[in-house]
């Protein structure tokens, strides 16, 4: 699949009807009744922040910190746009969950056997060509679901259509990017909305550059250390040899 | 049969054992709800904080001093690394089956070595201390290798691994000091989350230096109880030293702490009126600066239980410091307040008895330390006197 797909969520038309939230949960066979926060059987909800209705949902981002965290590589970002989570390699570590930046996964706490829970973007559905199931049950195209360019060519249209909106899409360049847009006409950090656009690098290069340096530590510390164990080495040798001489000298001496 | 005395010891170690027992019970049979109050705000609380980070962390003196003695030749060292390397050892040991009570799904344990993605700093550490126990249990093994009773296999074993031990302790040198660092560099990838006072770039080397430190302090704390009762006769003059190397470390350590918030922006999070400002100061006040400035004192440095009581001061901190980044510092940006329930507390001192006893009964039967050999009480002397009689 070449075609890159994500959605766009619009802050200022979405009315708290929470049809996204209930077509979701049908969707998992969870039960169907309003959350305040994401759960494990809440993979999204709408919250209310300052007059406005702000759906959360799992960003997808384009080089996402959970996927990088992972140290089994459970999670990873699938090049047509969704983040997905393998349940069979998964080992609970839940790295993933101090990884991401806008705290998304959760997991199944009470049960013995315990998962990740996460948006996957409906994988299946959009592998069959359909499109999400919360983009599908929304009444006013509040969320929108496309190619990449296409949201991205809406979004804008939106904004110039609109000056009331906030001039700014949000998913755009933070931390690397998103797969899950975001246009609002109240600024995003009053409804809740943290890293900002200043923070444009990928999460994942803080680790690596830390990650980077091992090789380069490993190498260098590994011959000073050699190094250093040579120089006691042959200082116990020559100590010893000089005791012997020593010896052997007395020895002629007494002779 | 012979009814074992009633001490308190004994009593708090029962204790320990059963609420541990439960609390393992809990955790495996009714899951990590019923056994923790993490949720999805604190994913990570003490099991990591305690079990994880200062589990490895406490066992650098390990790394540090059979560095110390089979690399740079301070043999003066040499009568207490295998009392290190044993504490190195037990605290792995320990933070493997740490491990198993905090992942969710601990019989995939082995997916780390199936399923690799270099990319993650927790594969790195996971494999760093998987191989890491590898090596320890290799420099712990002479110890057991001399007791094998038949005197040929056991000379044979004894030649070969002398033969590996320079390599093995390079190699122990090097993965320790990079997964002592990579511990800290897990909190690299949550700027955001992390409160700013311990969130830098350099927390990997920070995470270092406080490390050996405070490994350091717990290899003085261990062989100080050993020397108190478990008969082990140390030259004193060893800890007097390690006492001193312990205050280098440290001032060292308060100085790149400082210039690391300086440089960072950190300062003026310092003196802000909020919880996180207190838990800052005690713990560098408890793990630098007040034992820095009271190993400056001959007195204390002369006076063994003086010393002890530093160096636990010291440990303090250092766990202070680890709760602190994995706890302390994610309940304001996560909105939650997290404090452990009883049955990580138990199951956590459950692991750590285990260690202390495991310590305790490997000294009095291995040769781990040099001991002075108790005179037999005068009772059971002449108890035995008697059966001889008799015969």
């Amino acid at each position: 699949m070449e075609k890159q797909f994500a959605m766009l969520i619009d802050v200022k038309q979405c009315i708290g009807c929470q049809s996204c939230e209930q077509a979701c949960k049908t969707l998992h066979h969870y039960p169907v009744e309003h959350e305040a926060e994401l759960s494990y059987t809440a993979l999204t909800v709408v919250q209310d922040k300052a007059d406005r209705h702000v759906r959360r949902v799992c960003m997808q981002c384009q080089d996402p910190a959970c996927a990088s965290a992972c140290p089994v590589g459970a999670l990873k970002k699938n090049s047509f746009g969704p983040v997905t989570y393998d349940a069979d390699k998964c080992i609970g570590c839940r790295y993933c969950m101090v990884a991401c930046p806008y705290s998304v996964p959760r997991y199944e706490w009470t049960k013995l056997v315990p998962f990740v829970k996460k948006c996957d973007m409906c994988v299946s559905r959009v592998r069959q060509g359909q499109q999400t199931a919360c983009a599908e049950a929304c009444p006013v195209a509040a969320t929108t679901f496309g190619t990449r360019s296409e949201i991205l060519a809406a979004a804008w249209k939106r904004l110039s259509d609109d000056p009331s909106y906030v001039q700014r899409i949000y998913g755009t360049d933070e931390l690397g990017g998103t797969s899950v847009f975001y246009i609002s006409d109240v600024e995003f950090e009053k409804i809740g909305f943290k890293p900002t656009a200043k923070d444009d690098a990928p999460l994942r290069t803080l680790t690596a550059t830390a990650m980077g340096d091992a090789p380069t530590v490993v190498m260098v510390g590994g011959s000073i250390l050699a190094g250093l164990y040579w120089i006691t080495q042959r200082r116990r040798e020559v100590a010893l040899v000089e005791a012997q001489e020593r010896e052997a000298k007395k020895e002629q001496e007494g002779r | 049969m012979k009814i074992p005395k009633i001490t308190i010891w004994r009593v708090i170690t029962l204790v320990i054992f059963v609420a541990g027992a439960y609390a393992t019970y809990l955790r495996f049979f009714h899951g990590l709800h019923a056994s923790t109050n993490l949720s999805d705000q604190m994913p990570w609380g003490m099991w990591v904080g305690f079990g994880t980070l200062c589990g490895v962390g406490l066992s650098a003196g390990a790394f540090a001093l059979s560095g110390a003695v089979y690399l740079l030749g301070m043999e003066r060292y040499r009568p207490i690394v295998r009392a290190a390397v044993l504490i190195g050892f037990l605290g792995y040991v320990s933070v493997m089956f740490g491990y198993m009570y905090e992942i969710g799904l601990p019989w995939r344990f082995w997916h780390i070595l199936v399923y690799w993605n270099h990319a993650s700093m927790l594969f790195d550490v996971a494999l760093c201390v998987m191989t890491y126990t590898t090596v320890l249990t290799l420099e712990f093994c002479p110890a057991l290798i001399e007791k094998i009773p038949w005197q040929k296999p056991r000379e044979l074993v004894l030649h070969w691994h002398h033969r590996v031990t320079v390599g093995v302790v390079m190699a122990g040198v090097l993965l320790s000091s990079m997964h002592q660092s990579f511990l800290g560099g897990l909190f690299l990838i949550s700027p955001g989350k992390l409160y700013p006072l311990w969130y830098t770039h350099n927390i990997h080397a920070l995470f270092f230096l406080s490390a050996i430190a405070a490994g350091l302090a717990m290899t003085i704390i261990a062989l100080y109880l050993s020397m108190r009762s478990l008969d082990a006769r140390i030259d004193y003059g060893i800890l007097r030293e390690l006492g001193r190397v312990v205050s280098l470390l440290l001032i060292v350590y308060v100085f790149f702490r400082g210039l690391d918030l300086v440089s960072h922006g950190g300062a003026r999070y310092l003196f802000l009126p909020v919880r996180e400002t207190g838990f800052f100061w005690l713990e560098v006040m408890l793990l630098a600066v007040i034992p820095f400035v009271l190993l400056q004192f001959n007195k204390v440095l002369n006076t063994p239980m003086y010393l002890y009581w530093t160096c636990c001061m010291v440990v303090a901190g250092f766990v202070i410091n680890r709760l602190n980044v994995c706890i302390t510092g994610f309940e304001r940006s996560m909105n939650v307040f997290y404090t452990p329930k009883w049955s990580e507390i138990s199951s956590t001192l459950l692991l750590v008895a285990g260690c202390v006893i495991a310590f305790r009964y490997a000294v009095l039967y291995l040769d781990i330390l040099p001991r002075v050999v108790r005179v037999m009480k005068p009772t059971r002397w002449l108890a035995n006197r008697g059966i001889a009689a008799q015969a």
